[in-house]
C-alpha cells in the first residue's frame, strides 16, 4: 500500500514534469510558427547582434574625424556616407545600436522591477492601493515622452540620465498593468485555495498570483522596450540623452539636421534603421500577446 | 572625366564665391537705380537678448539695434573711427580734454532734435548699464559746453581711447534724454537712425520701418563701415528668428526670406550655381578660440595646457568646425593689420605633435585626471570644434568629457570658477576691434576669459592702451603675442568666415559686421 501509493505519487509527479514540459515545448512552437512574432524575433535578434559585434563588424571608429571626407555620400569606402565630421555614418549606427539596446534593456528591467512592485503592492496590500495609483496618476497625467524630456533636461544630458528619465516614464503605465492582473487573478479560486492550504504571503504573490499575472507584463514590457528606443532618440536629438560625441541614433540624426538637403543620408538611415527596430518589437510584442493572452489563443485553437 | 569634373566643381567653389563677393564690392555703384518701397525679410538664429543699443554686446542684438541706433563715433569700412553723430572731437594736446561737436538739426524717431542734453544723459546712462562700460572709466566727466557741444575730462591721457569709444561691441548710442535714467533694456527703443523699431515677438521677429525724417549724413558720397551717408529704401524689414540652419536654407529657397545672416557652407556648395541666390563671403569673421580655465586641476598647469597647444591638429579642427570656410592662422590679429605680429608663436601652431604633447602631460604630471570642454548647441562652430577638440586630447591620452548645454547656460558656467576646463568660442567682435578691444577680454578689469588673472598679461594691456604712437603700441601687441604663447591660457585655432546669402531681387548688400539694411533695396 505505502509503496503503492509512493510510486503513485511518483509517477503523478513525473507526469506534471512531463505536461508541464509538453506545454512549455508547444508555447515555443507556437511562437515559432505565429509570423509575426518570428519576423519581429529575427529583427531583434539581428539588432541585438549587431549591438554585441559591434566592434567586429563596423568598418571604422563611431568617433573617428576624417576631414578629407566630409560629408562623402554613400559609396564603397563608406556605405552610408560620412558626416559633417566626415566620420562613417555606418559605423555610427552600428554602435548606435548598442546605445539604444543598453538604454532599453536597462529601462525595461526597471520598469519591470519597479512596475510589478507597486503594481503588486497596490492591488494585494489594500491601504496602500489608493496612495500609490493616485501618486501614479499624477505622473501618467503628463504626457510620456514630454516627461522623460523634462526629466532628462532637468538631470542634464548623460546616458543614465535618459534611463531614470525613462524608467520613471513608462514605470506608472507598467504598474497599472500589474495591478489590474493582479486583481483580476486574486479574486480566482485556486489563490482561494493556496490560502485554505495555508500558503504564505510570499508563496501566494510569486509562486501563484505574479506567475498566471505575466502575459500582459512581458507584452507591455516588449512595447516599453520599442518605446524606449524610440524616446532615447528623441532625447538624444534634442540634446538631452548621451552627449555628443556619443554615437546614439538620436544624435546622427540630429547632426544631419542641418545638412538634411546635401547629405539626405545621415539623417535617412539611422531613422530606418528606427524604424526596422521598433516595427520589429511591435511584431514580437503582438505575436506574445497573441499567443499568451488566453481568449486570443482559445478563439484560434478551437474550431 | 571625372578628374575633370571634380576639378571643374573645386574651381567652381573657389571661383564663384570669389565673383559674387567681388561683384557685392562693386555693385552698389551710386548709378545703379535705387528704388524705393518693399519688405524685406532677413533671418538669423537667435532672439536679441535686448534691443537696448547699449545694454548688449550680443551680436544678435547689433544685428537689429545699428539699424536703429547711432553713436557719436564709430568705425569706418577699414576699422578707423569716423565721426558719425558728432560733427568732430577736437583733443587737448596733453590728452585730458575732448570736445566732441554734434551734429545739428539731427531727429530722434519721436521728432525731437537731437542736442547736448541727451548725449551726456546717454552716456551717462551708459556708464551705468552699458555691457562693456569699462570704456568710459578713462572719462572723469562729461560737461555740456554748449547746445550742440559736450567736453570729456579724462583721468588721465588715452590715446586709444576714440578707438575704444567707437567700439560697436556694445555701442555708446545715442538715445533721447528722456531714457537717461531708465534700467537696461527698458528705454523706449528710440534712436537716431534710418530705421525706426515696430514691434518685436520674441522667438518670432522683430520689425522696422523706415524713419522718413532720418537726418542723413552728406559729408560722404554713401555708406561707410558703421557711419557715412546712409539712405533706407526699404518701407519695412522683419528680422526673422529661425533657429534651425535648415529650415532658414528652406525658406531662402522658396523665396520666403531675402536674406540669411549666415548660410551652412554645405548649403552654400550646393546653392553657388542658383541664379536666384547670391552669396556673399565675409573670410575674416571670427578667431576660433579654444579657451582654459587656469584656475582648477588639470588646465591649471602651464605644461599641460602647452601640451594641449602643441598636440591639437589646428588645421582638422578648423576644417571640420568652419565647414570649409577658414585661415589658418597663430596670430592674436589678422594677417597684414596693423598689429600684426609676424611669425611670433608660429612655432606652437598646428603641430599635431601627440608625442611631444605626451612628454608634456608626463612632465606636467598629468594623471588621467577629467577634463570638461564647455561648449554650447546653439552656435554650430562650438559645438563642431568642441567634438574634433575632444577626439584629439583623447588621442594625446587626455580624459576629455564634452559639457554641451545651451549658450546662455554656458555663459554662465563660464563666470564660475569651476565645473569646466576648456571652453570653445568663436570671438567675433574683439578681433575686428583690434588689439585693445581683444586684449580686454583677457586682462583686468575684466574677468579674465581663462578665469585667474595673470598680472604681466594685466602690465601689457596697460602698456598698450596707453602706448602714445601707433609704433609703440605695435611693439607691445608683439610682447602680447609672444606672451600668450608662453602662458597657453587660450589657444588660437584659426580664422574662420561667414558666409552671408539674399535672394538675387536684393541689390545694394555689401557684406559687414552686421547686415546693414539701408542702402539695400529690392529690384523693381
Amino acid at each position: 500500500m505505502t509503496t503503492e501509493a509512493a510510486s503513485d505519487t511518483l509517477s503523478i509527479g513525473r507526469e506534471i514534469r512531463l505536461a508541464r514540459r509538453r506545454r512549455r515545448l508547444t508555447f515555443v512552437r507556437r511562437l515559432l510558427a505565429h509570423p509575426s512574432f518570428l519576423v519581429g524575433f529575427v529583427i531583434l535578434v539581428l539588432f541585438t547582434l549587431t549591438a554585441l559585434l559591434a566592434d567586429v563588424i563596423a568598418p571604422y571608429a563611431p568617433t573617428e574625424l576624417n576631414y578629407r571626407f566630409i560629408l562623402a555620400p554613400p559609396s564603397k569606402e563608406f556605405w552610408f556616407g560620412t558626416d559633417a565630421y566626415g566620420r562613417d555614418v555606418l559605423s555610427r549606427i552600428i554602435y548606435g545600436t548598442r546605445v539604444s539596446l543598453r538604454i532599453g534593456i536597462y529601462v525595461v528591467v526597471m520598469t519591470g522591477i519597479l512596475g510589478t512592485l507597486l503594481g503588486t503592492l497596490a492591488s494585494y496590500v489594500k491601504w496602500l492601493d489608493g496612495l500609490i495609483m493616485r501618486s501614479l496618476d499624477g505622473l501618467m497625467a503628463f504626457p510620456g515622452v514630454l516627461l522623460a524630456i523634462a526629466l532628462a533636461a532637468a538631470l542634464g544630458p548623460s546616458e543614465t540620465n535618459a534611463i531614470i528619465a525613462l524608467t520613471v516614464t513608462f514605470t506608472p503605465r507598467t504598474a497599472r498593468i500589474v495591478r489590474a492582473s493582479v486583481i483580476v487573478v486574486q479574486g480566482m479560486q485556486f489563490i482561494e485555495a493556496a490560502y485554505a492550504a495555508g500558503a504564505g504571503h510570499a508563496r501566494i504573490i510569486f509562486r501563484y498570483i505574479l506567475a498566471n499575472a505575466l502575459s500582459p507584463l512581458i507584452v507591455q514590457l516588449t512595447f516599453v522596450f520599442a518605446v524606449s528606443i524610440v524616446a532615447e532618440a528623441i532625447l538624444s536629438f534634442l540634446g538631452v540623452g548621451p552627449p555628443p560625441p556619443a554615437p546614439s541614433l538620436g544624435n546622427i540624426i540630429a547632426d544631419g539636421r542641418s545638412n538634411i538637403q546635401e547629405a539626405w543620408w545621415i539623417a535617412v538611415f539611422p531613422g530606418l534603421v528606427i524604424a526596422v527596430a521598433v516595427l520589429g518589437l511591435n511584431l514580437m510584442g503582438d505575436g506574445l500577446r497573441d499567443i499568451l493572452d488566453p481568449r486570443h489563443s482559445s478563439a484560434r485553437d478551437r474550431p | 572625366m571625372k578628374t575633370h569634373l571634380k576639378m571643374a566643381s573645386k574651381l567652381r567653389s573657389l571661383g564663384v564665391i570669389g565673383v559674387f563677393a567681388l561683384a557685392a564690392v562693386f555693385s552698389p555703384l551710386p548709378s545703379l537705380a535705387q528704388v524705393k518701397g518693399g519688405e524685406i525679410v532677413i533671418v538669423q538664429g537667435s532672439n536679441p537678448p535686448s534691443l537696448d543699443g547699449m545694454s548688449t554686446s550680443s551680436q544678435a542684438s547689433r544685428n537689429i539695434n545699428m539699424n536703429i541706433y547711432e553713436t557719436l563715433y564709430g568705425f569706418s569700412e577699414e576699422i578707423k573711427p569716423i565721426p558719425i553723430l558728432a560733427e568732430g572731437v577736437d583733443i587737448s594736446d596733453d590728452g585730458l580734454t575732448y570736445v566732441f561737436t554734434l551734429r545739428k538739426g539731427v531727429l530722434f524717431h519721436n521728432g525731437d532734435e537731437m542736442n547736448a542734453g541727451d548725449v551726456k544723459a546717454s552716456l551717462e546712462r551708459y556708464r551705468v548699464v552699458g555691457a562693456t562700460k569699462n570704456l568710459l572709466a578713462p572719462v572723469k566727466d562729461i560737461e555740456i559746453t554748449g547746445d550742440y557741444e559736450v567736453t570729456f575730462h579724462m583721468v588721465e591721457n588715452t590715446p586709444t581711447f576714440l578707438e575704444a569709444f567707437s567700439s560697436p561691441r556694445a555701442p555708446a548710442v545715442i538715445i533721447p534724454e528722456e531714457d537717461g535714467a531708465t534700467e537696461a533694456g527698458k528705454n523706449s527703443f528710440v534712436g537716431t537712425g534710418p530705421y525706426k523699431f515696430v514691434e518685436y515677438v520674441p522667438d518670432d521677429h522683430v520689425t522696422i520701418e523706415r524713419f522718413d525724417d532720418y537726418t542723413a549724413d552728406t559729408r560722404s558720397e554713401g555708406i561707410d563701415g558703421f557711419g557715412g551717408k546712409k539712405t533706407a529704401w526699404l518701407d519695412r524689414v522683419i528680422f526673422r528668428i529661425i533657429p534651425e540652419p535648415g529650415a532658414q536654407v528652406a525658406a531662402l529657397e522658396a523665396g520666403e526670406v531675402q536674406i540669411l545672416e549666415q548660410i551652412p557652407m554645405p548649403a552654400a556648395r550646393r546653392l553657388e550655381s542658383s541664379p536666384d541666390i547670391n552669396l556673399f563671403k565675409n573670410a575674416r569673421w571670427a578667431f576660433t578660440t579654444f579657451i582654459f580655465n587656469t584656475s582648477v586641476s588639470p588646465s591649471d598647469n602651464v605644461k599641460f595646457r602647452e601640451a594641449v597647444q602643441v598636440g591639437l591638429n589646428m588645421e582638422e579642427i578648423m576644417a571640420i568646425s568652419s565647414e570649409g570656410l577658414y585661415t589658418l592662422n597663430h596670430r592674436w590679429q589678422y594677417e597684414g593689420t596693423t598689429y600684426d605680429p609676424g611669425m611670433i608663436g608660429a612655432e606652437y601652431y598646428n603641430q599635431a605633435d601627440t608625442e611631444r604633447a605626451k612628454a608634456l602631460l608626463a612632465e606636467a604630471g598629468y594623471d588621467g585626471e577629467e577634463f570638461s570642454i564647455l561648449t554650447d548647441s546653439n552656435i554650430p562652430q562650438h559645438g563642431r570644434s568642441a567634438v574634433v577638440i575632444a577626439e584629439q586630447l583623447k588621442g594625446m591620452g587626455i580624459n576629455a568629457v564634452i559639457n554641451q548645454v545651451d549658450w546662455p547656460t554656458a555663459l554662465n558656467v563660464r563666470m564660475q570658477d569651476e565645473g569646466w576646463n576648456g571652453w570653445t568660442l568663436q570671438m567675433g567682435i574683439e578681433p575686428y576691434l583690434g588689439p585693445v578691444g581683444l586684449i580686454a577680454t583677457l586682462a583686468s578689469p575684466a574677468r579674465p576669459h581663462f578665469v585667474k588673472p595673470d598680472a604681466e598679461l594685466d602690465a601689457l594691456y596697460q602698456e598698450l592702451i596707453k602706448g602714445a604712437t601707433v609704433e609703440a603700441r605695435q611693439e607691445t601687441f608683439k610682447k602680447i603675442q609672444a606672451h600668450l604663447y608662453e602662458i597657453f591660457a587660450i589657444i588660437k585655432v584659426g580664422d574662420s568666415g561667414l558666409m552671408h546669402a539674399a535672394r538675387s531681387s536684393v541689390k545694394g548688400f555689401i557684406p559687414f559686421r552686421f547686415p546693414r539694411v539701408y542702402d539695400i533695396w529690392l529690384e523693381g
